[in-house]
């Protein structure tokens, strides 16, 4: 699904981001941990194009994604209230983004139906735009828009920090759920190991912008990791 | 008590992080505001000798008395454009052991302190304490200042109160909006005359300093009505802003247009959601009033004039590519990284803003066509700079927009607000202006006007016809520097 080649970006002279070599296959769930200024963002952003690599190439499907968007089409993100177009209440925003993957009102409307015990009754016909929702809302809404796309490539940046414990275990079932029913490949970067390490097949650590390890998921993943970011 | 509070906005105005932005801004403004303050002052000093040349003969004071009205309507309608509602600053204080009766005295003097108050005093003033001196003595020319003094007051808070009104009641806009373009409409077909009242009124206060009496009290009326209003809706005007329920709305027109028309909708909401769009639509709709200084039929008859018109013509039908156009996509720098992550392609982005402005432009046109009925040689001259307009600045705004890479935040005030200005706006608004007036200048001057709108329209459709090669064009240009964009807009 993924491969990353050569890829290194850095400001000012400080690389934040080397990763020589990375493939994800399609369907795998990948985990993305370190401490922060880890380059855990900077690699999602090069791998959605929103920013450039000073040398190599992200492919997504063989395709360079600086030069073509066909990745567009099947990959949904949400990394911050950036990606939230904050004037619109949360309805529209889901209608807008159905209709960027042709989805008809109808279709997103039945979507979202299942949507209601993680929505809390506090998002849908709110009579709030998205700038007036809590935090928490507001992640949810982005989260909602991404599995409204039916992606194949899911890419998700600290999805658990901002939700409640509740929301938090909804999430964790459907990421174990939807892949296994459609084959969606996903990517997370999380601080949480607890839940990262009950999430993904896969853990990547990420040191100075470096992968430093690539573990299979086991039991005893873990404390591995924990011990690794003992101080 | 009043005093704390007004240091405390003298603090928050130096600190604020628009003021802390850049020094160069900081002094560019202090000088742009003292040039303006200076000339208005020049001006003052000179009206004397102005109306002098101008009306020769005739009694200055009476036709300087005749011009102050004029200037308090246009006051009024740049207070309604420009004058914000001091209401945020007081929710810190709220909770705390202050009386309502001095929030609303601090709300009311904090007003005041705008410089739509200061301009007619530097304007008007130094008349009065020359020639109307001369003219009428000493006590009328101090009773002619007091009821400038009030006669500001009076708009000051007139307008607040309306603001405030309109806030709760959008009726209320639409019934202000009528009695100003009504008033407009009468003095411009000369039913009623402004001038005439104004010169009777303050004549009369020259004559019978006394009569000062009359705008004193309308100014202490408006003070007052606005002090009550504020002192029962305290909360009320903050509550009606947010506790208002938002509801969805979708523009089914545009539905039929596919992606473009989702776009276009997305970016009509933008326009009417955030404050500062707001504000520059509202100043766009003010805008189209303009025409009416130019095209009267004084200057009409003046051939020479045809070399000037076209100016108006095109920033009438341009205002909206102006104004909007200098932000572009930084309108939408606050989810920009989701836009371009998102299954929006370059190519249908750009062709969306094309479809934008198309669409507004030729609106305004329409609108703006009502001053073909002074004369359908407007209306020529206007259809060029339109055609010009979307044809060939469409394109220059769209292309320079990719140079800007500010971040800008919608939900701010818009007055003297410079965030997000660069050196791209200033080239802009010239690139925008010059060209077509390098072109239409000479060829109007040499051959005649119409020709050079023959030759405006035939480029402006040229290039409208070229727009989907346009597209191409400006999407790899967009390519080129959209990493860039990216990187300034999450830069807050």
């Amino acid at each position: 699904m993924i491969t990353i080649t050569n890829i290194i970006k850095s400001y000012n002279g400080n690389t934040v981001v080397n990763v020589p070599q990375l493939e994800v296959a399609t369907g795998e769930i990948v985990g993305l941990v370190g401490n922060n200024g880890a380059g855990k963002t900077t690699l999602v952003r090069l791998i959605l194009d929103l920013i450039r690599a000073d040398k190599g190439e992200a492919l997504s499907k063989e395709k360079n994604v600086a030069t073509s968007e066909d990745w567009k089409n099947y990959t949904a993100a949400y990394l911050d209230e950036g990606f939230l177009i904050n004037y619109l209440t949360p309805e529209e925003y889901f209608y807008f983004v159905g209709k960027l993957h042709k989805l008809s009102r109808v279709d997103v409307d039945e979507f979202l139906q299942r949507f209601e015990a993680f929505f809390d009754g506090s998002i849908l016909n709110s009579g709030k735009y998205i700038r007036d929702l809590s935090k928490g809302n507001q992640f949810k809404v982005g989260i909602a828009a991404c599995l409204l796309q039916k992606p194949e490539l899911l890419i998700l940046d600290e999805p658990f920090a901002n939700l409640d414990p509740s929301s938090q275990m909804r999430l964790i079932r459907m990421l174990k759920e939807l892949p296994a029913q459609s084959r969606m490949t996903v990517f997370i970067s999380s601080h949480d190991l607890n839940h990262v390490t009950d999430v993904c097949h896969r853990i990547l650590l990420m040191e100075k912008g470096r992968i430093i390890k690539d573990i299979d998921t086991t039991a005893d993943t873990l404390q591995e990791l924990e011990m690794y970011f003992e101080v | 008590m009043i005093l704390t509070l007004l240091s405390h906005q003298w603090k928050s105005f130096w600190r604020g992080r628009n003021a802390a932005r850049s020094l160069v801004t900081q002094i560019f403004m202090g000088l742009v505001i003292a040039y303006l303050l200076a000339s208005m002052l020049f001006l003052g000093l000179a009206t004397g000798h102005i109306l002098q040349k101008i009306f020769p003969g005739q009694d200055t004071v009476r036709i300087f008395c005749g011009l102050v009205l004029y200037y308090f309507f246009i006051d009024i309608i740049l207070r309604f454009a420009m004058q914000e509602l001091p209401v945020l600053t007081i929710v810190p204080y709220l909770g705390q052991n202050i009386r309502r009766r001095q929030m609303v005295g601090f709300l009311n003097i904090r007003s005041l302190f705008h410089f739509l108050n200061l301009m007619p005093l530097l304007f008007f003033v130094p008349f009065a304490c020359t020639d109307m001196v001369e003219h009428s003595g000493k006590l009328a020319a101090a009773a002619f200042i007091t009821a400038l003094i009030f006669i500001i007051l009076f708009n000051n808070f007139l307008i607040l109160y309306i603001k405030r009104r309109t806030l709760i009641n959008a009726w209320w806009l639409v019934g202000f909006a009528v009695a100003v373009i009504g008033f407009i409409l009468l003095d411009f077909f000369h039913i009623i005359s402004l001038r005439s009242w104004s010169s009777n009124l303050f004549m009369a206060i020259l004559a019978k300093p006394i009569l000062v009496i009359i705008p004193v009290v309308l100014g202490l009326a408006a003070w007052f009505n606005n002090y009550k209003f504020l002192l029962t809706n305290l909360y009320l005007d903050e509550g009606a802003q947010s506790e208002k329920e938002k509801s969805s709305r979708d523009y089914s027109w545009l539905q039929q247009l596919g992606l473009t028309g989702e776009l276009i909708a997305l970016e009509i909401k933008l326009m009417l959601r955030n404050k500062r769009p707001k504000y520059l639509l509202r100043f766009s709709l003010l805008f189209m009033f303009y025409g009416f200084i130019f095209y009267n039929k004084k200057y009409l008859s003046d051939p020479s004039m045809y070399l000037v018109f076209f100016f108006p013509a095109l920033f009438l039908t341009g205002i909206f590519i102006i104004n909007y156009g200098q932000f572009l996509f930084a309108w939408h720098s606050s989810y920009f990284d989701g836009l371009m992550a998102s299954n929006v392609s370059i190519p249908a982005f750009i062709r969306s803003k094309f479809m934008l402005y198309n669409a507004i432009s030729t609106t305004i046109f329409i609108i703006t066509s009502f001053y073909g009925l002074i004369t359908w040689k407007i209306l020529i001259i206007q259809t060029a700079g339109f055609l010009y307009n979307i044809g060939i600045n469409s394109v220059i705004s769209i292309y320079l927009a990719t140079y800007s890479y500010k971040a800008i935040d919608l939900t701010r005030n818009a007055t003297f607000n410079y965030q997000g200005i660069g050196t791209v706006q200033w080239v802009y608004a010239l690139v925008i202006l010059i060209i077509p007036y390098a072109i239409y200048f000479p060829l109007a001057k040499f051959v005649s006007p119409w020709a050079a709108c023959a030759a405006i329209s035939g480029l402006g459709l040229i290039s409208l016809l070229m727009q989907s090669y346009w597209v191409e064009v400006l999407t790899r240009e967009f390519r080129k520097r959209k990493y860039l964009m990216l990187a300034g807009f999450r830069e807050k």
